[in-house]
């Protein structure tokens, strides 16, 4: 759009702007051919990637902005520990270097594991509303919302009402949940093709059958289990960590190729199905992998850190909100998440010390207002458009 | 410097020269096929249902190379479903939709998105999309993952803005633009794909009369300079038979006549089609057939 052209070249990688579509820069990787000029004007054999400017200035934002939270996270608690001496410990509780510090144990075994906890909570969460979002065409349409947080639930309350399984197992149980309630409302909301207002009623339906069936086990259940049980629903990252942490981390890690994949894909479901698949997009399979992925890193988080509200619904809507992409950006949506957890968790710890509060109940106190805001502004969405702040 | 300049030197250059000769290649190549090779596009024995409604039985269809056909017919005929069919939107309950002479059930989507653009009636933009970024998404079926821009797609997309008269609006959020600008845009992300066959479902609803004539000439314009096979379906008798290479009036499911539209189009078929009076004359300005109904109703006078 640009009238100038920009070429900075390092070695076979080339970042040009000024190219359509505006808004975005191109990164890209030259083969051997091309770099001696043999271009077949297709791109030849390199790559070529599409960068949306405002998106990556956003997400460097949100970096920042999370990591100054974790430092704070760090530092604030019951007793307070200078950012220095809480750099010091952290380098020698993780990595050995430096002296033994007085600050080890507060930092590296109780406010590190958590925190981390908390930021790859809140990344699965993002993502996975994202997707879900994507697929569905509805901010409405996320995990806590659609069932699938539900499904979690139950099943997880359920086994620690009638001991079913130790400790350990209840993260993995609360996946098979999940994965149950989403896999429910799918198939119900399939007819010929998925349509999504019905995936979204269907799963709002399936979402308050299956908090009875809890309701139902927790009065049920022995009055100690159902306090425990009740901590957990409401998302809590209280007395949680490395234990719960490191499966997420390494879950995460092991779905990144999925999720670069969606990154792109997501591009293509946003349009109509008719459009999308003159485009040359097989929908159906697309829709279901963003969908599985958005619905495994949900119940993932869930098992984890139990249902905190209203991450997943918030998350992606405020990204998409800041990058003003056509689509809702996964990367931010990730970071914001991570933001908002970490943030909503070092409020829960301070805000009424010496008692903590589940980060959930934070979580949803902001979230409930703005799904009423969503609410009330979805009517004039088609009219307002972009302009929508 | 140098090195930046160098690659400002080879890149544009090398783009124009070598766009220049495969671009003229398929069009000669079409123009050289056409009165001899079989069509690209056929159908045969199709049969399309929606659930247990059967809305066309047992059609036989060649799509010309190279030229403008228009289908139409009274309200739900099954012209849309037939142009869904041919864009592979809706599967044949039987029969199959032919592309160079294979099963489209058969080929790859993608595959077929690079020789078959379709615009659908009602086509829905993701919100708060700009101009430029829609329509370069019709380069999707080019690109691959790692190829997510090449100089191809950017000569494309800047051409099909131009063609369209859309290039002043790149920055503009499609939500905004009128409806006019908004289906130009989505003619132009049609455009940007480059497929050598066109569908377009209705192109001229809720268009006034000036950008219906301006869509139905760019579209004749494409076809003739660049030998793209375009397949429309026109509500407006008169539009079709102005525009129309090869017209095909459908009623019921089936195909009731086709052909040049002066050799078709009669008070007879009008009647036949849409069982309306008629009178038919030639169109003061090209000489093709003009539809006038026959006598409004009026009062009775005295």
């Amino acid at each position: 759009m640009s009238a100038t052209e920009g070429h900075s070249r390092t070695g076979v990688l080339t970042v040009r702007t000024g190219v359509r579509p505006a808004g975005y820069g191109l990164i890209r990787i030259k083969d051997r051919a091309e770099a001696k000029g043999e271009n077949d004007g297709r791109g030849g054999g390199g790559g070529s990637f599409l960068l949306h400017r405002r998106s990556a200035l956003v997400a460097l934002g949100l970096a920042l902005a999370t990591a100054a939270v974790c430092v704070t996270y760090l530092c604030v608690g019951e007793s307070f520990i200078a950012p220095g001496d809480a750099v010091k410990a952290l380098l020698h509780t993780q990595w050995g270097l430096g002296p033994a510090t007085p600050n080890d144990l507060v930092v590296g075994t109780l406010r590190l594991p958590r925190m981390t906890l908390g930021l790859l909570v809140g990344a699965a969460f993002g993502i996975a509303g994202a997707l879900i979002q994507t697929v569905a065409r509805n901010p409405l349409a996320s995990p806590d919302i659609i069932g699938v947080s539900q499904g979690a639930s139950a099943v997880t309350v359920g086994a620690m009402t009638y001991g079913v399984g130790s400790f350990a197992v209840l993260p993995y149980l609360s996946v098979l949940g999940g994965l149950a309630a989403a896999a429910l409302v799918y198939v119900f909301a399939w007819r010929g093709g998925l349509q999504a207002a019905r995936f979204v009623l269907i799963g709002i339906g399936f979402a308050v059958a299956l908090r009875s069936v809890t309701h139902l086990f927790l009065t049920k259940g022995d009055y100690l289990v159902a306090q425990q049980a009740k901590v957990w629903m409401t998302g809590s990252l209280n007395g949680r960590g490395w234990g719960e942490a490191a499966p997420l981390g390494w879950a995460l890690l092991v779905l990144l190729p999925g999720v670069l994949w969606a990154a792109r894909a997501q591009r293509t479901v946003s349009m109509d199905d008719d459009t999308a698949t003159a485009l040359g997009v097989r929908l159906g399979r697309v829709r279901l992998g963003l969908v599985a992925l958005g619905v495994v890193l949900a119940s993932m988080a869930t098992g984890a850190a139990g249902p905190v509200d209203f991450v997943a619904l918030l998350a992606p809507q405020i990204a998409r909100r800041m990058t003003r992409t056509a689509q809702i950006p996964l990367l931010c949506s990730a970071l914001t998440g991570a933001f908002i957890v970490v943030t909503a968790d070092l409020l829960a710890r301070k805000l009424f010390a010496p008692t903590e509060l589940p980060v959930g109940v934070l979580t949803a106190a902001v979230g409930a207002p703005y799904l009423i805001h969503l609410l009330l502004s979805s009517g004039g969405r088609g009219r307002k458009g972009g302009t929508a702040a | 410097m140098t090195a930046s300049a160098s690659t400002t030197g080879t890149g544009p250059e090398a783009g124009p020269t070598e766009a220049g000769p495969t671009e003229a290649g398929p069009t000669e190549a079409a123009s050289a096929n056409r009165p001899n090779g079989p069509n690209r596009l056929t159908a045969r024995e199709l049969t399309l249902a929606y659930e247990d409604r059967t809305v066309v039985d047992g059609l036989d269809l060649e799509v010309p190379d190279g030229e403008v056909t228009v289908i139409v017919g009274p309200n739900a005929c099954g012209k849309s479903t037939l142009l869904r069919a041919l864009g592979r939107l809706l599967r044949p309950r039987g029969g199959a939709v032919l592309l160079d002479g294979t099963d489209l059930a058969r080929i790859p989507t993608k595959r077929i998105a690079q020789s078959v653009g379709l615009l659908p009636q009602t086509p829905v933009a993701p919100e708060a999309i700009t101009v430029a970024d829609l329509v370069s998404r019709g380069r999707q079926p080019h690109q691959r993952w790692w190829q997510q821009w090449s100089e191809e797609d950017e000569r494309a997309v800047t051409d099909a803005m131009e063609r369209t008269d859309v290039t002043a609006l790149a920055d503009r959020p499609v939500d905004e633009l009128s409806g006019g600008q908004r289906q130009r845009v989505w003619i132009a992300m049609a455009l940007a794909q480059e497929t050598d066959l066109l569908l377009l479902d209705e192109p001229t609803t809720y268009l006034d009369i000036s950008h219906q004539v301006e869509v139905l000439d760019l579209v004749r314009q494409l076809n003739h300079e660049r030998g793209r096979t375009v397949v429309a379906v026109l509500h407006d008798l008169n539009q079709a038979a102005r525009y129309a290479d090869h017209l095909i009036a459908m009623k019921g499911g089936g195909i009731v006549a086709r052909g040049r539209p002066g050799d078709i189009v009669t008070a007879d078929l009008v009647h036949e089609v849409f069982g309306l009076g008629s009178v038919v004359v030639p169109d003061p300005v090209t000489g093709s057939p003009l539809v006038v109904p026959g006598t409004p109703w009026r009062a009775r006078e005295g």
